[in-house]
């Protein structure tokens, strides 16, 4: 899959570019907002993350894909999945492991206070990193176009 | 139940741009109407006092869902056809009427918008009773949509995740990648 039959994806355009520079940090702002603030008001991970991850498809959108991709750390994004999925779950253990049911957040209590709160935005964040890696990590798998399956040999795997 | 002038055009542009999505012929016209749909959707959640699915349905719906397809639709070769509108086969629309009747059949059994006690068995359930009454008690947030989603149905919650990280790895897996990226 070679550039020049992405190119009629990419437009360069100093409106675009300028738009997104400036607005991209206020999105990513938004995104944390909705994350954080969803135990209050509506919003969550899910919604705070798909947010968050739009903000790498505008930047795409604006300096093109490839840039995009190459700005990209490849270990931000599938930190952000895997680490996710770990928090998540290693505050749910972690309550068996203090002798309660799944997720019993009170049992944190004893370490510190207020911690039910705490503990839920951290499972928003978790959520979030997971959904806002997953859906920057298909946008880039689709416009890198399915040529890669086709041209790997079959006896690779 | 009355329907105000905004709620009414609303489902008028939602029912509009469904139709256009299943009966445009240009697909990139077809997941316009779709995006389109998701937004109008999206509103209207807002107006039924559920923000959050609305803003699901804006976030997921009409944006990153639309990116994808373009993206999708990139990768392909879209054919030059004439005409506007896909030809029906009497078959399809008869089904898909059924369908419908169907679906709409079952609307009048559904409790009235803003309806409450005895005549709404979702608002006066014990179950949301419960959620409404101890909701902050227990887990300290104000929105019990929130708290549902992560304290009393928090195992359920780890579930969607993983099922989201598990969507990325099997997209991995499928397009023989071994980073996103």
């Amino acid at each position: 899959m070679s550039s020049d039959e992405r190119t009629g994806l990419y437009v360069e355009s100093t409106i675009i570019m300028t738009t997104v520079r400036v607005v991209a940090p206020f999105v990513l702002t938004f995104a944390l907002f909705v994350m954080f603030h969803g135990a209050n008001s509506p919003g969550g991970g899910f919604q705070g993350g798909v947010i968050a991850g739009s903000v790498v498809m505008m930047l795409a959108f604006a300096y093109g894909i490839d840039a995009a991709r190459e700005w990209l750390d490849v270990r931000v994004v599938a930190a952000l999945a895997s680490g996710g999925v770990l928090t998540f779950a290693a505050i749910g253990l972690g309550t068996i492991v203090l002798g309660g049911n799944f997720l019993e957040y009170h049992l944190y209590e004893q370490f510190i206070s207020h911690v039910v709160a705490y503990a839920i935005e951290l499972v928003e964040l978790a959520i979030g990193g997971i959904v806002a890696s997953v859906a920057i990590g298909l946008f880039f798998l689709l416009a890198a176009g399915f040529g890669h399956a086709v041209d790997a040999p079959e006896d690779e795997s | 139940m009355t329907l105000s002038l905004i709620e009414g055009l609303l489902l008028v542009f939602v029912l509009g741009c469904a139709i256009g999505a299943a009966v445009l012929r240009d697909v990139l016209a077809s997941l316009m109407a779709f995006a389109a749909y998701s937004l109008g959707i999206s509103i209207i959640w807002v107006m039924l006092e559920a923000p959050d699915v609305g803003l699901t349905e804006a976030a997921v719906g009409a944006g990153i869902m639309t990116i994808l397809f373009i993206l999708a639709l990139a990768n392909t070769v879209r054919p030059q056809e004439n005409g506007l509108f896909e030809s029906l086969s009497v078959r399809t629309v008869v089904l898909v009427g059924a369908f419908v009747v169907v679906m709409v059949a079952t609307v009048p059994s559904l409790p009235a918008i803003g309806a409450d006690g005895a005549a709404n068995p979702v608002v006066s359930g014990e179950v949301t009773q419960h959620y409404i009454d101890n909701a902050y008690a227990d887990t300290e947030v104000k929105n019990a949509v929130t708290a549902v989603l992560a304290a009393y149905r928090g195992f359920d919650t780890l579930g969607e995740a993983v099922v989201v990280f598990s969507a990325g790895v099997a997209a991995l897996t499928v397009l023989r990648q071994e980073v996103f990226a």
